[in-house]
């Protein structure tokens, strides 16, 4: 055909085909929905109590495996968070009866198939991917994994490598770091719902401790086994029977998680993360049950506070304000525990108050501003119309069903729950936020860079604003190194020992001091709460001290004169010391700073290197002070570089109980011909349990003869 | 078994287990009898594929337009084209059209005049400037207080859309989303009204999400940010250099006749394909089509890219110093999906450093523990174009970037020095073979693939020949790409370095 014929032609087909004048959508009638059939899963229960769940698809040859295992993260030590996780991968990658962990990873890559095994909090996990051709084979994989797993300490140590390595990382992104601590301020930071494993729980965590988990928790009572895809049910059935069949119960009873213990608060947290090109906020508080009465009303409440267009967190903080890429909530609710509500935002800095403030106020619009028609409509309809798709996977189907059966919710509970979505009001979804959502209790967490903030963060008016330290614990390495005696250490002690002394003023200075004359202020750390007191002391070296502590309105005066001493009791009387109070005093006056010094050299001391560490990052070096016996008086630290006295550490019982005690220095001051630290910071276990500050030290100073007067 | 030296105790354990032989063909007749097209007179094709058992489908709009594309003063325009795709047409997200498309040529005209004015630099009069910046957010407000938010994802969520959502890439554009498959039409109509009429509203808003965007993905995240480095290091000539989502100062300067431009000319029905998988027949679909679809104008399609990198001379080295923890990750220039070399390049890389039993876990990771995760894979930024096979480590907690890279380069040596056993050569195959059947079982997974084979090959029946090109690679073809492609030359290094600030 000529061009034009052509062009005329294509004119004409076009013209016909015109496009729906105003694509006026309401006025478009839909067909019903083509009837959903929801696949039917079989269920047997075997005599030791493995629950099995099997669903056959022949439309691709894949064979699946999904096994959902009774046990967590929850049921570790605190002092050992990891080793749940840990057994989780090692049992995979650690090896069987049969065959090593590389023999396993070269037969299922050589399939092109996938067994995996995991532990999460409160629930672990197997898979097994195959394609169908090679179904016994992921089966008798599975079972191996699962029951005879042999833990080589190859793949141990493999696996703590990569703990570590997550471990250091743990801080190089916001968001995770928003997700962790947020977590944390929700079920508390010692929780297994937000722990975080570190070095030190990690160190503690031997071959024999992964065994006993597995040993103790994975046991047929605590396994449901889905099967799904492309199978014949008696073959795999019998095949199941036969691996898994002759497994016998196990005899302890697995605990329930933990209960959440929530401190209901208003405060605003801040994790400092510098130069961070975004804010992270998280905003929220604890959450519910699935199992909670109003689950179906909050189903449209979420739908309208926070998920996606439409919603009033993403169509102000992200549409309208243009204030972030990522910007919604919900109240969220779980099965095992409950879960949290939350509101979240990620924002350029200079907009983190401004965020904050628009958050706020939609959360608090849901108990206010009842939805309008168009937002039932997202909320309802859209969970409504949308309902078929929770039914459109058989892995998903599968899943819900075990997880339902374990948490003893009804098989048909969320065809249930969508009869009571169908029925939600407006009043309902109010009435949801006036019962669930609590905007005058939240917690807020920023991680960010607050020098580039809008304003500050007390802007806000959220109560006290808490600095939340991220830091990474280091991994304690001279704790674990072992004090080994010999004349190498001794000798690189001596060195050390020296070169702090020359540091600190000489071992000339230091022997010309004999007496010292002090006030200190100090503060108390006792049950959350801080108690502020001043200390007088007098001290003629070698044998006379007596201190003063004023302490809420009391004085307790300790005194001791020689092989004698005497002290204030709870009465206000001084009593006489005890052998062992005289012993323990003695011990203490061995182990200061002024008189290891003084004693350098002294057979009566030995200074043994103990290895390096770190201090609030900096490097020091240890060396651990013996006295003639070779007891351990305690361990100083010095600063590497500049050979400073930064830290001492020593076993001791004080009011607060008994355990490893870490004083920590700072504010090097001269007095005299000597310098010292002015500011100390005492630890027990790790926790901060004192504070002082010398504002008076006065060296040979004459001290009158009265002061060391014994008591009438 | 995929060590070079063969273990017996291990090949008699395992092969006693793995009675069935591989076998790497897939019969597909049963599946490409569920796929039917149709081409509409304006150019725009259609793909259907039946899949009954559910009453759902997924609808992928796909667009060959992407990165690659972006006008050389506005980088991420792509992107942000693909933002501006959501914010509705003429009838969908206003209250009040006329009056909206003025106050939108109010807000064009001051941002006209305010991006004038900045452009001075520091010649810029600061009282004008804030002016019109006032000026400028007023008008903002103005026009916003005629929009519908978000109407158009709302619409279609209350009719039961699940996973609406779009992405860009460097090659192409794609606009997602499922639905009972009883809303079929509710897709023709809304979809073929945006792409034939949409209103770029919100633009001016939308460009600062972008940013957060940008901030949020790239500039916040440090592997992100290395692995943009590397590319751009790389790319020196072809546009697979650039950031998808653009520079932050292209970002803010984009005006809305730029991205209607854009528009015009990537999105005609010849550069357009819409695959649909799911509980839909394909005459109604076609009927359907015809309706919604046909009046779009042809119009003509866009030319590709027809920059070529050049071959790269040396070794080009990148050192970021950032406090986030070590990285590690090399690219060599590699040729394009369609080239006869791809599928061997393809096999290489798993065989490098996918899995637990690849060349670099086993080193690397097992043995010496110097690195906590290795990958490695072709096709990066994406493979139209001649692309990038990349190899990224995460160094393990006290090891260095040194220690992985030296390593690293060992195990390409040895596939430029020994040939692959016919064994491993097969496992490789029977990877990608479970791979494949694995990606054919979600809905939206298999209208991408059509989509992307038809655009890729001009024929959705190359996605079912994929296997086929894998299945044809001989150890000399992984050792004779390894020698051509992975040399020192050819290759970009970035290192992120840990220094504490």
């Amino acid at each position: 055909m000529k061009k034009w014929t052509t062009l005329l032609c294509l004119w004409w087909l076009a013209a016909l085909a015109l496009p729906a004048a105003a694509q006026d959508v309401e006025s478009i009638t839909f067909p019903p929905l083509n009837p959903l059939e929801i696949p039917k899963v079989e269920k047997i229960q075997l005599d030791n109590g493995l629950r099995l769940y099997l669903l056959t698809d022949k439309s691709l040859p894949l064979f699946n495996v999904n096994v959902r295992l009774a046990a967590g993260s929850y049921l570790e030590p605190g002092d050992q968070a990891g080793l749940a996780e840990i057994t989780g991968t090692v049992m995979r990658t650690g090896g069987t009866r049969t065959w090593t962990g590389d023999q396993i990873d070269e037969l299922l890559e050589g399939i092109g198939g996938m067994v995996e095994t995991n532990f999460g909090d409160v629930e672990g996990g197997a898979f097994v991917n195959v394609l169908s051709d090679y179904a016994d084979t992921g089966l008798l994989v599975l079972a191996e994994v699962l029951r005879y797993p042999r833990f080589d300490q190859d793949k141990i140590d493999l696996a703590m490598v990569q703990a570590r390595t997550n471990i250091a990382r743990r801080n190089d992104e916001v968001s995770e770091i928003a997700l962790r601590e947020f977590r944390k301020l929700i079920y508390g930071a010692e929780s297994p719902y937000a722990r975080t494993m570190e070095y030190a729980t990690l160190d503690k965590v031997t071959r024999d401790d992964l065994v006993a988990f597995h040993d103790r928790y994975v046991r047929p009572e605590n396994i449901q086994m889905a099967i799904y895809g492309d199978f014949d049910k008696n073959k795999v059935l019998a095949r199941v029977k036969k691996l898994f069949g002759d497994w016998k119960k196990g005899t302890a009873a697995v605990p329930p998680p933990p209960v959440v213990d929530y401190q209901w608060r208003k405060q605003v947290y801040y994790a400092e993360k510098k130069g961070a090109k975004q804010s992270y906020i998280r905003m929220g508080h604890l959450g519910g049950m699935l199992k909670d009465p109003d689950y179906a009303d909050k189903i449209v409440m979420n739908s309208i506070l926070g998920l996606g267009f439409g919603s009033r967190l993403t169509d102000e903080v992200r549409t309208r304000l243009g204030l972030a890429y990522s910007a919604g909530g919900r109240y969220v609710s779980n099965a095992a525990y409950p879960g949290y509500f939350f509101a979240l935002a990620s924002t350029d800095p200079g907009n983190t108050v401004k965020a904050c403030r628009a958050m706020i106020e939609q959360i608090r619009s849901m108990q206010t501003v009842p939805p309008t028609d168009m937002e039932m409509k997202k909320g309802k309809d859209g969970y409504l119309n949308s309902f078929v798709f929770n039914f459109d996977s058989r892995r998903e189907v599968i899943g819900r069903i075990m997880s339902y059966d374990f948490y003893g919710l009804p098989e048909d509970f969320l065809q249930r729950e969508k009869t009571r979505v169908e029925q939600t009001t407006k009043d309902d979804v109010v009435a949801a936020a006036k019962r669930s959502l609590h905007p005058d209790s939240m917690v807020i967490l920023v991680v960010g860079d607050k020098e580039k903030f809008d304003l500050p963060l007390d802007s806000l008016g959220w109560g006290p604003i808490e600095a939340v330290d991220i830091s990474i614990p280091a991994p304690q390495q001279a704790d674990q190194e072992e004090l080994v005696v010999n004349d190498a250490n001794i000798a690189k002690g001596m060195e050390i020992l020296g070169k702090a002394i020359a540091a600190h003023g000489g071992t000339e200075a230091f022997a010309g001091v004999t007496s010292v004359v002090s006030t200190r202020s100090i503060k108390l750390v006792m049950g959350g709460q801080e108690l502020p007191a001043t200390v007088n002391s007098w001290e003629v070296i070698p044998d006379k001290e007596k201190s003063e502590i004023s302490i809420m309105g009391q004085k307790i005066i300790s005194l001791r004169v020689g092989q004698q001493g005497w002290r204030t009791d709870q009465t206000g009387q001084m009593v006489p010391l005890s052998a062992d109070e005289v012993a323990e005093g003695e011990k203490e006056r061995l182990r200061e700073t002024i008189r290891v010094f003084q004693a350098y050299g002294n057979p009566y001391y030995k200074a043994v290197y103990n290895g390096r560490g770190e201090l609030g990052g900096t490097p020091v070096e240890w060396v651990a002070i013996l006295d003639a016996s070779g007891e351990q008086l305690a361990r100083f630290g010095f600063d590497a570089g500049s050979h400073t006295l930064a830290a001492k550490m020593y076993f001791d019982q004080t009011m607060m109980g008994e355990g490893m005690v870490t004083e920590k220095y700072s504010n090097l001051q001269p007095k005299g011909k000597i310098t010292l630290p002015t500011v100390t910071v005492t630890e027990l276990n790790g926790q901060k349990i004192m504070e002082e500050n010398i504002s008076v030290f006065d060296v040979n100073t004459a001290i009158a003869a009265e002061v060391f007067a014994p008591p009438q | 078994m995929r060590r070079m030296i063969l273990r017996a105790g291990t090949a008699i354990a395992c092969l006693a287990l793995v009675s069935a032989p591989l076998v790497f063909a897939f019969d597909f007749q049963k599946i490409e009898k569920t796929v039917s097209e149709h081409t509409l007179a304006n150019g725009l094709k259609i793909i259907v594929m039946e899949r009954h058992e559910a009453p759902v489908a997924s609808f992928v709009t796909y667009v060959d337009v992407g990165g690659v594309d972006d006008p050389k003063e506005y980088t991420g325009l792509a992107h942000m084209f693909e933002h501006m795709a959501f914010k509705g047409t003429r009838q969908v997200g206003t209250q009040d059209i006329d009056t909206e498309l003025q106050l939108m040529k109010v807000e064009d005209s001051i941002f006209y005049e305010l991006r004038a004015e900045r452009k001075k630099g520091a010649q810029a009069d600061s009282t004008r400037l804030a002016a019109l910046q006032k000026a400028f957010d007023e008008a903002i407000e103005a026009a916003n207080r005629v929009v519908v938010p978000n109407e158009f994802d709302n619409i279609l969520e209350r009719h039961g859309a699940v996973n609406l959502n779009a992405g860009t890439g460097m090659d192409q554009t794609s606009y997602i989303m499922s639905l009972p498959s009883n809303k079929l039409e509710l897709w023709m109509a809304m979809e073929s009204a945006r792409f034939n009429q949409p209103v770029l509203r919100e633009m001016y808003r939308e460009r600062e999400v972008i940013a957060e965007e940008r901030r949020q993905t790239l500039e916040n995240n440090p592997i992100g940010r290395a692995i943009d480095v590397l590319k751009s290091t790389a790319f020196t000539a072809h546009p697979y250099g650039i950031s998808i989502v653009g520079h932050m100062s292209d970002i803010k300067n984009y005006t809305r006749d730029a991205a209607k431009a854009f528009f015009e000319k990537y999105y005609v029905p010849s550069n357009m394909i819409i695959a649909i998988c799911g509980d839909v027949y394909p005459d109604e679909v076609f009927r359907l089509a015809e309706q919604y679809w046909g009046g779009m104008p042809a119009k003509p399609n866009p030319e590709p890219v027809a920059t070529v990198e050049p071959e790269q001379q040396g070794e080009r080295r990148v050192i970021l110093e950032d406090p986030a923890q070590p990285f590690f990750a090399a690219a060599w220039h590699v040729p394009e999906y369609t080239h006869p070399d791809w599928p061997a390049v393809q096999a290489l890389m798993d065989y490098l450093g996918q899995g637990r039993t690849s060349l670099l876990y086993t080193n690397l990771v097992k043995e010496k523990k110097i690195a906590a995760e290795v990958f490695a894979f072709a096709g990066y930024p994406a493979s139209k174009y001649p692309t990038l096979a990349l190899v990224g480590v995460i160094p393990a907690a006290d090891h260095s970037n040194e220690e992985c890279e030296s390593e690293v380069y060992v195990e390409v040596e040895r596939l430029q020095n020994e040939l692959l056993p016919a064994e491993d050569v097969a496992e490789i195959k029977a990877r990608a073979k479970a791979d494949f059947i694995n990606g054919l079982t979600s809905n939206l997974g298999m209208a991408s693939q059509l989509a992307s084979a038809q655009n890729d090959w001009g024929d959705w029946r190359a996605l079912f020949k994929e296997l086929g090109r894998i299945n044809g690679v001989t150890p000399e073809d992984i050792q004779r790409v390894a020698k051509k492609y992975f040399t020192k030359n050819n290759r970009t290094v970035v290192c992120l370095n840990t220094v504490q600030s």
